[in-house]
């Protein structure tokens, strides 16, 4: 069963931290930089109390323990809340050890008033603690306790620091790791760092005196632990705990500063001198460093603890050097500095820097200057080259520099890491002359037209050829030293209207540049796109200072026309912009309606169709129109009348068959209608009939 | 003990279902995000943009993406929203996850978010080919500027790139301007010009170019000037989004607290424009931006408010559609201003913007035209950045009846006139002609 602690810190898998893919972003600047403001911002921002306090003990713990090792002033709040926290867990006795442990971790950084009384508690609980402890946290937490609380109160001791040495001592395993507890199968070097600590603080408790011998067993245990270290490719060392079981992993950077803090610990308190390799030490710095700035506040105390005790170790303690810049204008003739620091950026002890040799990268040739030392600047304390040797031009250098110190003790104290490369890049201004651009007739070389460019301001030249010329563009690229210069990119690109690019890389001989397009090779490659192309020029490098891309002008060609197979240039983009947004609106249009005569006019022929109407009326009375052969007897009176009113019905149906009805009603109507008509007009016109033949036969 | 552990997989069991759905107006936020790194250590090292992610409710799972054990889905279901590929050397990944499952996992409207850096892996390369950008083949390529660097005391190749071309597009980037450059150092890749999902949302300056800072540059560039991205997100036809970049080390603390100033320029940034942008651009990513949805599609006649079965040529209609923008907590109405209605009948015969009363309701009115059949409603708004809306409704269109065309036409009174004094003059002559002697 792993214990409290364990579970504690497994809380947060965070710790795993530095990696391959870190180091590549580090890559150009693979050396390392002390602790900067950087760090003291992201602390303040990291360890930003959640109303004032923070989650827990550990926690506040580790807020104040970072401000402290960077300097911070502490917010007043903080400090109160912390006592407060501290006050109420001292005074508890139901608190628990490792709460105890953190409340007086904490209380050793911001003093708070504790009284006798409740030290007295303490002890006797941590006491008791010790004397029932089974596994390596308890101990851990215990001991740790004891002393802090001797650091304040100074009269505490263990009594039988002996045994207890030896009980924690049998967590021990044979490569150097420890266990947790005696029956965690699992070793981890995260555990030989709090053993170490553990076994530190009873050396620094036991009364009387330990044995000697007792201790110096630790040495060789120590000796293992650090075989097991792992390495990264920029020579950064580190501890990591391969367990197949991620439940209890701590990663790299929690594991390391573990063993870190034990290291130191026990360093401090053992007499003989521990038998590691400086160089590991530094390796361990700079894996510190390395990590940069991390994201998260368990990291961060992590790495700021483990360097503040790496600062003031007993075994040795690392310089790092550094450079703020390691770009150097040539032509500005900027200096190089130099700075030597402790991890935390403290000053260094007196030393001189020394210049070892300069190499042009990726070549093997011997060193470009003589050893040198740099001179010291007491104002910003740096180091200074004031002028870069007279044969280092613009370029990429690998700069070596060597640490010497002054003191031969302090060789013992400290470690320096021998000799040191850096990369440096020596940046200048690289005269551009002698440019050209020129249309050439393709059987001859004659030049046909021919242009000044100023690569320096603006251009605006109008050049046409046909496939049969040629086009050249020359310039000719010198460094502050005068000799040839080659940049990365030199480039020249001709665009046609269509938007299709072509890209010819412009190659040199010594420092003459120059470029030629064969127009007669090149009309496949340009799809036999005739028409204005603009010709781009683009010279740059790392290293030269004033890289340009310029605008030169266009050119117009006229290519023959395509053959049917020609390939075509492959789509261009379209502009994100265009393909969206609102559309035109669309209106419909309507059908015109038909064309009518004004109303008026249809008025009056209305008023002449009645016309021969009126006319026949007229005609009618004219004639002399008279109703003598109406029947005068009742019966054929009453039909002739029907037949008449039928008449009117059937004319009657046609207006309403006009005005609303439709063809159904008006037929059945009709039907009804024309039956009565034809029985009451068979009878009128039978008897209108027999009475003219009665008048004739009369 | 055994108890809790069964009432738990039952409720893990029945929550699923809602937890794990792509984006949707029902449940409209992702949730649940998968990280797949190549290394813990990029929690920490990239722990301020993970920080912004959960600070804004996203339930981040990490997983190393060679881990056997991870999975998309299971059981048919999937049990993440949303996919971060922080794993730019990952040669193929563990468990049941391959090119084909995030893929599916994005046809399936999930979102993607994949950081290549130098160096990526085949793997990395084709996830990007299927979102449908192509990272330089070149393994070593880098994008190199030498005018638009990040000026910086300790990088002199001029990979670290400041670069400020961004789209324009309030609703991609967030309102407030990105004041500060963005830094990238990665590789670069280019977008399909035939696929019209994809986006540079930052572009390379013209001056860049990809090619390996390390050798002499022979041949030409494969990708130059702005035709490099540098950053792409792509807005599925499902409404997934994903964001592509080939560059992990922008999304990093390192950069993310960085001052920048580019090369050339006199201003100083105190702290680069990496977190803005990469924050903005994630609650686009995560649909908190420029999700629409668009609800009570109303038409009728003007001085109706029944919606008819159909319409007849001429008539004047009336036709409303409400459109919400999703804000992250809730739908607020999308103000616009070209927001388009056609009425479509193998083209639009019809199409009108709609007044927007900027409270989401968009309507017009117009007149039906006179020509018949089925006609559709369609609204189709496609905006940079927004998910397109496209509705269409079906509507028959029909012509006159025969009764319903002008009864009395007064060009026609002399026909009427001259019917009827026939008619007339017929039953007066019916008298003359039977009684007059």
């Amino acid at each position: 069963m792993p214990t409290n602690l364990n579970f504690e810190m497994a809380r947060s898998l965070v710790g795993f931290t530095v990696l391959l893919l870190f180091l590549s972003i580090c890559e150009s600047a693979s050396f390392f930089q002390p602790i900067s403001d950087s760090h003291r911002s992201a602390a303040v921002e990291l360890f930003s109390p959640d109303h004032g306090s923070f989650k827990s003990l550990e926690e506040t713990y580790e807020a104040l323990r970072t401000f402290d090792v960077l300097g911070i002033e502490k917010k007043p709040d903080v400090t109160a809340t912390a006592c407060r926290l501290v006050s109420e867990t001292v005074g508890s006795s139901s608190s628990t050890l490792k709460d105890l442990f953190y409340a007086l971790k904490a209380n050793s950084i911001v003093k708070c008033k504790i009284n006798d009384k409740a030290y007295q508690g303490i002890i006797t609980r941590l006491n008791a603690a010790v004397d029932g402890a089974s596994s390596l946290p308890d101990f851990y937490y215990s001991v740790g306790g004891l002393l802090l609380v001797k650091g304040s109160k100074g009269d505490v001791h263990l009594a039988d620091a002996d045994g207890i040495f030896r009980s924690v001592k049998a967590f021990r395993q044979s490569d150097g790791r420890w266990r947790f507890s005696s029956n965690s199968p699992e070793s981890s070097a995260f555990a030989a760092g709090i053993a170490l600590e553990t076994l530190a603080g009873v050396v620094s408790l036991a009364s009387p005196e330990l044995d000697q011998s007792l201790i110096s067993t630790l040495n060789s245990d120590i000796s293992k632990l650090f075989d097991s270290i792992e390495k990264y490719d920029d020579g950064a060392l580190y501890f990591d705990d391969k367990l197949v079981d991620g439940h209890d992993h701590q990663g790299p950077l929690a594991t390391t500063s573990s063993v870190v803090r034990g290291l130191t610990a026990f360093a401090a308190v053992t007499d003989e001198r521990l038998n590691i390799p400086s160089n590991k030490i530094l390796g361990l710095a700079n894996f510190f460093l390395g990590i940069g700035v991390p994201g998260d506040a368990k990291d961060l105390f992590n790495q700021i603890d483990s360097l503040a005790c790496l600062e003031s170790n007993r075994v040795s303690i690392p310089l790092i050097l550094s450079l703020p810049s390691t770009v150097l204008s040539v032509t500005k003739e900027d200096s190089l500095q130099v700075n030597v620091n402790t991890v935390l950026g403290s000053n260094a002890p007196p030393l001189t820097v020394k210049l070892v040799g300069v190499f042009t990268s990726g070549s093997k040739a011997a060193s470009l200057v003589e050893s040198q030392e740099l001179v010291f600047d007491d104002g910003t304390g740096m180091y200074n080259l004031n002028n870069l040797p007279k044969s280092i031009d613009v370029g990429s250098y690998t700069f070596v520099f060597e640490i010497v110190l002054h003191e031969p003790e302090h060789e013992k104290i400290y470690v320096t890491g021998g000799q040191k490369k850096v990369p440096i890049f020596a940046s200048g201004l690289i005269k551009i002359e002698n440019a050209e651009i020129a249309v050439l007739d393709s059987d001859l070389g004659s030049i046909e037209t021919q242009k000044k460019l100023d690569l320096a301001g603006q251009n605006a030249v109008s050049l046409s050829a046909n496939h049969l010329q040629k086009l050249r563009v020359s310039f000719k690229l010198t460094t502050p030293h005068g000799l040839a210069f080659k940049p990365h990119q030199a480039l020249l690109k001709l665009r046609h209207e269509s938007k299709v690019e072509h890209i010819f890389v412009v190659g040199n001989s010594g420092k003459q540049f120059e470029i030629v397009l064969n127009f007669l090779g090149l009309v496949e490659k340009f799809f036999y796109l005739s028409g204005r192309y603009d010709i781009e020029l683009a010279v740059g490098d790392a290293v030269m200072e004033n890289s340009l891309l310029r605008a030169i002008g266009h050119i117009e060609l006229d290519l023959p026309e395509p053959p049917e197979k020609a390939t075509r240039p492959r789509p261009q983009p379209v502009d994100p912009y265009s393909r969206y947004g609102p559309k035109a609106e669309i209106t419909h249009i309507f059908r015109a309606p038909e064309k009518r005569p004004p109303k008026e006019l249809s008025l009056a022929f209305l008023g002449l169709t009645f016309l021969p109407l009126l006319g026949f009326l007229i005609g009618l009375l004219r004639l002399g129109v008279n109703l003598k052969n109406f029947p005068s007897n009742t019966v054929p009176a009453t039909f002739a009348t029907l037949f008449h009113v039928s008449i009117g019905a059937v004319l009657s149906l046609y207006v309403l068959f006009w005005l609303k009805l439709d063809l159904f009603q008006t037929l059945k109507l009709l039907g009804f209608l024309g039956v009565i008509l034809v029985l009451v007009g068979h009878r009128v016109l039978s008897h209108l009939a027999a009475t003219s033949a009665k008048l004739k036969s009369a | 003990m055994g108890k809790l552990w069964l009432i738990c997989i039952a409720s893990i069991s029945i929550l699923l279902p809602f937890l794990c759905n792509a984006f949707s107006p029902e449940t409209p936020t992702d949730r649940r995000v998968l990280v797949l790194l190549d290394d813990f250590a990029i929690m920490s090292s990239h722990s301020l943009y993970f920080n912004a992610l959960k600070s804004r409710g996203f339930d981040l799972e990490f997983k190393l993406a060679d881990d056997p054990k991870i999975a998309l889905q299971r059981y048919g279901q999937y049990l993440y929203d949303a996919l971060i590929l922080f794993c730019p050397s990952v040669e193929r990944f563990g468990g049941s996850i391959d090119v084909a499952a995030i893929v599916n996992f994005v046809d399936s409207g999930h979102d993607l978010i994949v950081a290549a850096d130098v160096n990526a892996s085949d793997l990395i390369r084709e996830v990007g080919t299927e979102c449908g950008v192509d990272f330089d083949e070149d393994p070593s390529a880098m994008v190199i500027d030498h005018i638009g660097y990040a000026v910086s005391g300790t990088e002199g190749d001029h990979t670290l790139i400041a670069s400020d071309d961004f789209i324009k597009s309030d609703v991609i980037l967030g309102g407030k301007k990105i004041e500060a450059p963005i830094l990238f150092r990665g590789i670069g890749h280019a977008v399909s010009p035939a696929n019209s999902l994809v986006l540079k949302v930052l572009s390379a300056s013209p001056s860049a170019y990809s090619a390996n800072p390390k050798s002499k540059l022979s041949t030409p560039p494969p990708l130059t000037g702005s035709a490099i991205s540098l950053v792409s997100i792509v807005q599925a036809r499902n409404n997934a989004r994903l964001l592509i970049t080939g560059s992990l080390s922008m999304f990093s603390n390192r950069f993310f607290r960085s001052g920048v100033q580019k090369a050339g320029s006199q201003i100083k940034h105190e702290k680069s424009g990496n977190e803005q942008f990469l924050t903005e651009i994630s609650k686009w990513i995560f649909h908190e931006r420029g999700h629409l949805k668009a609800v009570n599609v109303k038409h009728h006649r003007v001085g109706e408010t029944d919606e008819p079965a159909l319409y007849r040529i001429n008539d004047e209609l009336e036709y409303a559609v409400e459109i919400y923008e999703w804000s992250g907590t809730s739908w607020e109405p999308y103000v616009a201003n070209d927001v388009q209605l056609q009425f479509y009948m193998m083209s639009p015969y019809v199409l009108k913007t709609l007044s927007s009363d900027k409270k989401g309701l968009y309507s017009t009115s117009f007149k039906v035209p006179d020509v018949y059949g089925v006609f559709q409603f369609k609204v189709e708004h496609q905006k940079l950045g927004y998910t397109s809306l496209s509705l269409s409704k079906q509507i028959p269109v029909r012509p006159y009846r025969h009764n319903e065309y002008e009864r009395f036409i007064p060009a026609a009174y002399p026909y009427y006139g001259a019917a009827f004094s026939m008619m007339a003059g017929f039953f007066i002559f019916s008298f003359a002609h039977l009684y007059s002697k």
